[in-house]
């Protein structure tokens, strides 16, 4: 039942999960007959090791739920590679899917909807474990009454219906349930977004002592900056589909190079008058994904833009320490510093 | 004399389980051209208390007040007719949702007009005029094109600017906006934002902003009051009260927030849930859950009481036997 290989010390070195130049294509019917290809993530790159909480920050239609639901499996991307555990999980065949699944699972943004109302919690807990595996029903009634205690709820809730619980309690039975096939991998979309302060911290927590506990590696997904560096070692700030910025946290929240995550880092509100920067006003709203703007898909908003970035579209590279795509993200970190100073 | 004068306001609902009481003892004021945040969290009670004001509760709902009184008419002896035309045309209201408060089946400009032709009248080209001009007003490019657009063709952003074109149509005298900016991605939240800060500012309108995100109140409104179980638990100018807070609520509140804790694991948080219908406790509404409670808190409810004597923006309340930061606040002038 429990999985003791992923505390060995060989397999820690080695990324949990491992994405190339991840891209996601949909053909999207514009009236009769006219279709169009609408890129909804591209050229996405990382790795994620055991233990380790990569967060995916950006607006709607940055691409971040494409890329939840390719990461899950539920969908193959267009191209590039993707592997879970040293598995190929881009193109993966039936038996490789079917194990895939169990090692990466899912935590939805609403609790409310993401529950069963017709099902007892038992049920709803157990369902995954029917699915994917072939454990006798008292063995999962003890697992399931099990992981309800490990995440701070009651073995009597087992009988109980999802209306008879709080956001917060219906957030953890969907924490509860994402972890009943011990997987390796959770993709967290917007798992806090819904909840009150005072809730959200408690289950922060609950995430935070659940990852020490099972060496779980959490794909984080967050609009809420405050959020994402609390719990973040490694942030990848997307917009329109593509990744602008990607680092470490440090790196990314007291030197943040791209111009888009400076604005979204002094637009995210703050009850600490030192914190509050002078803002960066975006004008403008997110342009569609079907019509991007040519080169730099931020230029139109950008407050630093300069001709060159409508013409030439900027690629990732190293700038200090993380990488940035931004054609003059050196200058615009080093104006940043000498106005601050 | 203030635009908004309301003083131990109750609202209680009768359910099948028995006298839900929503909103108890609450009293506020607000001064024309005013910013006042509501802090709370789910079950406080902020929303309640703002429809209650405006006349749009259940008919299951029972509002007391000893004293109502919206710019010095007395709410409370008001006909529903008089009252439908003052809170149509002087207070205004923005919701949550913008997309769930545009009607799907009518165009933008349908809607924006109705509201004008309901309360200002005029030629249809007339009308059509205002409504362009309220919708440039609000920032949205090409109004005259958007006028004959649906809801859905709109970005939330876009529907949530139309929403605040309507609720200023009339010049309202005080605008409640309702989680104005929940819905909303940051860099447009800080849009809209700004928006209604200006508009405020410019119209010289009260406004009460009512949100769960103290950053947000911490940044827009000078007074902010926090709820609790529909209570009001303290009331101050925003930047003290973040700064030192008074009532353990407040406290734990800000504490729990993850951007007071940078480089620590586990954040501090508020044991137990908000008392529901059951299970609401004698004395005060908050000592099951707080970490200062004493004998007397169990005892009996506290009442609302000045902690210091009165800044520019009126004075510091606590709701509270034991107030977190006592030194501090009495030695304050």
């Amino acid at each position: 039942m429990s999985r003791p290989d992923i505390l060995d010390e060989s397999l820690l070195d080695a990324p949990l999960m491992e994405a190339r130049d991840l891209v996601q294509t949909y053909q999207v019917r514009q009236g009769f007959l006219r279709r169009a290809e609408l890129h909804a993530v591209r050229g996405v790159s990382f790795t994620l090791h055991a233990g380790e909480t990569l967060a995916v920050v950006g607006e709607s239609g940055c691409g971040k739920s494409t890329l939840a639901r390719m990461l899950t499996l539920v969908e193959h991307p267009s191209s590039g590679e993707l592997s879970v555990g040293g598995r190929d999980a881009a193109n993966p065949d039936q038996k490789t899917l079917a194990a895939l699944r169990r090692d990466v699972q899912m935590v939805f943004q609403n609790p409310y909807g993401s529950l069963n109302p017709r099902k007892r919690i038992g049920t709803i807990l157990e369902e995954p474990l029917v699915i994917n595996t072939s454990t006798p029903a008292d063995e999962r009634r003890r697992m399931a009454r099990d992981m309800l205690a490990r995440v701070g709820l009651r073995p009597e809730h087992y009988d109980r219906y999802p209306h008879m619980f709080s956001g917060g309690q219906r957030q953890r039975i969907a924490v509860a349930r994402a972890l009943m096939l011990r997987p390796r991998v959770l993709v967290l979309d917007e798992p806090v977004s819904a909840l009150d302060v005072s809730v959200q911290a408690q289950v922060l927590n609950l995430l935070n002592d659940l990852q020490k506990e099972f060496g779980l590696a959490y794909l984080f997904i967050s609009h809420d900056l405050s959020v994402v560096r609390h719990v973040a070692d490694n942030v990848m700030v997307m917009y329109l589909g593509r990744p602008v910025e990607v680092g470490s946290r440090e790196a990314l929240f007291t030197t943040p190079r791209h111009p888009y995550t400076q604005a979204l880092l002094s637009a995210t509100p703050s009850v600490n008058p030192d914190e509050r920067r002078a803002r960066i006003a975006l004008s403008g709203e997110l342009p569609s994904p079907l019509s991007p703007p040519s080169g730099c898909a931020f230029h139109r908003r950008c407050p630093h833009a300069r001709p060159e970035c409508a013409d030439k579209r900027p690629e990732l590279r190293n700038v200090e320490g993380a990488r940035v795509a931004c054609h003059f993200a050196e200058e615009i970190m080093e104006k940043r510093l000498t106005g601050a100073a | 004399m203030a635009l908004l004068d309301i003083e131990q306001l109750s609202v209680s609902f009768d359910t099948d389980e028995g006298t839900f009481p929503a909103v108890s003892d609450l009293s506020l004021t607000l001064e024309e051209g005013e910013v006042l945040g509501i802090v709370g969290e789910s079950g406080s009670g902020k929303s309640v208390t703002m429809l209650a004001m405006m006349g749009l509760l259940p008919f299951n709902a029972r509002v007391e007040a000893s004293r109502f009184h919206f710019a010095g008419q007395d709410m409370q002896t008001l006909n529903d007719r008089a009252r439908r035309r003052l809170t149509g045309n002087d207070i205004a209201m923005i919701f949550q949702e913008p997309s769930t408060s545009l009607n799907p089946s009518f165009t933008i400009g349908f809607q924006l007009l109705e509201a004008i032709k309901a309360h200002e009248g005029g030629s249809r080209r007339q009308r059509r005029e205002r409504g362009i001009e309220l919708l440039d007003q609000v920032g949205i490019p090409a109004p005259g094109k958007r006028l004959n657009d649906y809801p859905h063709q709109l970005s939330g952003g876009m529907n949530q600017r139309v929403m605040i074109a309507m609720a200023i149509a009339c010049n309202p005298r005080l605008l409640i906006a309702d989680e104005p900016t929940t819905a909303l991605d940051v860099t447009i939240q800080a849009q809209i934002l700004d928006l209604l800060l200006r508009l405020q500012q410019e119209r010289g309108m009260g406004m009460i902003l009512i949100t769960h995100d103290m950053g947000v109140v911490a940044g827009a409104a000078k007074r902010v009051a926090v709820m609790y179980a529909g209570q009001l638990m303290e009331t101050g100018a925003s930047h003290d009260v973040f700064r030192e807070p008074a009532h353990p609520y407040t406290g734990a509140l800000l504490n729990a927030l993850p951007e007071r804790h940078p480089g620590t694991a586990r954040l501090p948080t508020i044991p137990g849930v908000v008392p529901g219908i059951n299970d609401r406790p004698q004395g005060c509404l908050f000592h099951p859950r707080c970490a200062h409670a004493r004998q007397d808190c169990r005892a009996s409810r506290p009442a609302l009481k000045a902690v210091h004597a009165e800044t520019g923006l009126g004075t510091r309340h606590v709701r509270c036997y034991h107030p977190l930061n006592e030194e501090v606040l009495e030695i304050a002038p």
